[in-house]
């Protein structure tokens, strides 16, 4: 919980993505049809219309803000809403200031445009309401809480974890590091943009297997394998975000931009329950880099990888599905 | 000290960060051994034959010549190669950002360099994070990125001002601050008209700056320009024919409009104000 010195509204700012349209290297525009964004998911997936070619992608963008903005005793002066995009990992911050639809609405709208160049994976779109305050310029009056999630790649508006999956014969892949690790089954790569799971398709009947869709045994057996194989990644994963952590000079962690905050934020309330996830972060970081507690944490991060592959669940179907087996071929 | 690979490749490639992994070996990081290159060359991925940037040469000749120009003081090399090793190498930031770039170049053109400029007296060895590592400790990336933050527009000499203090591209590189480019300008000019000098001070600017900024939106106090993306293609493109960058001037960057001046100018005297303020470690108070 953050303390301000001077008066703000208490609650957030609602914002929407309204449309989206690429600028294509041939100076045309698409503009992509609502499946490019979610306002449930509040995500953005400038992937869908599938072109190779985009220079950028304009963003249409509208913020309601909380009821006593435009109050008469309000503290503040100058009113002004601003869009701001930002992206972690290319340390690109862009800035929009948008303007009030009719006069006296609390609704807010405008467009920001976002360069191709500048982003990797994922930029996050958040709000600022900003006034004068006490004869000070700039001061933030309330904000979105959650914000968007701008992918440039993807060709699904979703939020949560994306992995990569890749199928390559570990004894023949052009990726001549994977040579030294034929004899597994599969591989969890967390060095990779997006955390990428290589399966070995040298194992006989392993692309059959994954790739089927039939009933019985078989698929229950799928599913086990996959919960298997996801109990890996997100165990990796968690490691992964937690070994590369950034330090603040004044010694707490950085909650990091990218897979790596959201795998942190996901899987951080059953690591260390009952605490808020940047409590949780500095007690693992603490644990990782202290003299003790980093063993007894694993079966936590264990917990929490199991919980997230379903393997229960996936468990149980597997043994409802051999008893039923089992008691056909006995009578 | 160890010297560059038998086997130095002609292109740079992409080199994941588990191929990397196998080559990072004890005998590297304590600067006594390093690999033939051979193997090296086998686990990466190449990059496209027909763009020019990807020749090793120029890269290799600005690193040679850096070490031998700065082999009294190895921390100046900075400032004098982040803009050059920038013009040099010219990227766009989606391609900054892939790591397997930056290890390539770490690894396997001069891991020699790396090993100069990194290697620790008091630990005997060289951080791993020197060879692979986050985008602000990487050897090269920060290096670029430095260039990349500070430059205005095609104007590399705040660059030369940023890296010439440690502290600056080392802790405050990586606070998100100065991703707001009139932020990153007003800073350098702080450290160009002597308002702070030490490392000291950098750092109790940029926690004064961090903490104010918690509530204030700098881009209404100091607005910045959108960028023209088509200027930094055209400076890409421009890289086929480019001679290899001057070892004595200045080189010129993309040519992107310059912050807008009253928005530095601005900060600038904010940040003054905020500095005469700000707790700094060691200063005595007036009285």
């Amino acid at each position: 919980m953050k303390i301000y010195p001077y008066k703000r509204l208490s609650r957030p700012i609602t914002l929407r993505v309204t449309s989206v349209a690429l600028k294509l290297s041939d100076g045309t525009r698409d503009p992509l049809d609502t499946s490019a964004y979610s306002v449930q998911e509040q995500a953005v997936a400038l992937g869908v219309a599938g072109h190779t070619d985009w220079v950028s992608a304009t963003l249409g963008v509208s913020a309601t803000l909380p009821p006593g903005a435009d109050a008469s005793d309000a503290a503040w002066s100058d009113l002004c809403v601003l869009a701001v995009l930002t992206d972690g990992k290319t340390n690109v911050r862009t800035s929009t200031v948008l303007t009030r639809d009719p006069e006296g609405s609390r609704d807010w709208s405008g467009t920001l445009e976002l360069i191709r160049d500048d982003h990797v994976g994922r930029a996050n779109l958040s709000a600022y309401a900003v006034g004068t305050v006490d004869g000070v310029g700039g001061r933030s009056i309330t904000e979105t809480d959650r914000s968007w999630v701008v992918d440039t790649v993807s060709d699904e508006p979703v939020r949560g974890l994306r992995l990569d999956v890749r199928k390559a014969s570990f004894t023949k892949s052009s990726r001549e590091w994977l040579r030294a690790y034929a004899d597994a089954p599969w591989l969890v790569d967390t060095t990779a943009r997006v955390p990428t799971v290589y399966v070995n398709t040298d194992i006989d009947g392993i692309v059959g297997l994954l790739d089927s869709n039939g009933s019985g045994v078989e698929s229950k057996v799928r599913d086990l394998l996959v919960a298997q194989m996801a109990t890996d990644v997100w165990t990796a994963v968690f490691h992964g975000a937690i070994g590369d952590l950034e330090v603040e000079p004044g010694g707490g962690p950085v909650f990091p931009a990218d897979w790596q905050g959201e795998v942190l934020r996901e899987m951080l309330p059953d690591v260390v329950p009952g605490v808020h996830v940047e409590e949780a972060l500095r007690q693992v970081h603490r644990r990782r880099t202290g003299d003790s507690g980093w063993g007894e944490l694993q079966t936590r991060i264990h917990y929490a990888a199991v919980r997230r592959a379903e393997a229960a669940k996936a468990v149980g179907y597997m043994i409802r599905s051999l008893e039923r087996t089992n008691r056909e071929s006995e009578t | 000290m160890i010297t560059q690979p038998h086997h130095v490749p002609e292109r740079l490639a992409l080199l994941s960060g588990s191929a990397a992994d196998p080559f990072l070996t004890e005998g590297l990081l304590m600067g006594e051994q390093v690999h033939s290159g051979i193997d090296l060359a086998k686990v990466v991925e190449p990059l496209p034959e027909d763009d020019a940037r990807w020749s090793v040469e120029p890269i290799r000749s600005l690193v040679d010549d850096v070490m031998f120009a700065f082999e009294k003081e190895r921390t100046g090399a900075d400032a004098w190669l982040a803009p050059r090793l920038h013009a040099t190498l010219r990227l766009t930031r989606q391609e900054a950002a892939d790591k397997r770039l930056w290890n390539h170049l770490a690894l396997a053109v001069a891991p020699d360099y790396v090993v100069w400029r990194h290697f620790s007296e008091r630990t005997g060895r060289v951080a791993a994070e020197r060879f692979q590592g986050p985008s602000d400790r990487q050897c090269f990336s920060r290096l670029w990125w430095a260039a990349e933050i500070f430059r205005n527009g095609l104007d590399y000499g705040p660059v030369e001002v940023a890296c010439g203090n440690q502290d600056l591209i080392h802790t405050v590189l990586r606070l998100g601050l100065l991703d707001h480019r009139p932020t990153a300008q007003a800073v350098v000019r702080l450290l160009k008209d002597g308002t702070i000098t030490t490392g000291r001070e950098v750092n109790g600017l940029s926690v004064a700056i961090n903490a104010a900024g918690a509530t204030l939106i700098y881009d209404v106090l100091a607005p910045d320009e959108p960028r023209d993306p088509a200027r930094l293609r055209d400076w890409i493109e421009e890289a086929q024919t480019a001679p290899p960058v001057s070892r004595h001037v200045l080189p010129e960057g993309p040519d992107e409009d310059p912050v807008p001046e009253d928005s530095v100018a601005a900060l600038t005297d904010y940040f003054t104000e905020l500095f005469e303020t700000a707790p700094v470690r060691g200063r005595k108070s007036e009285d």
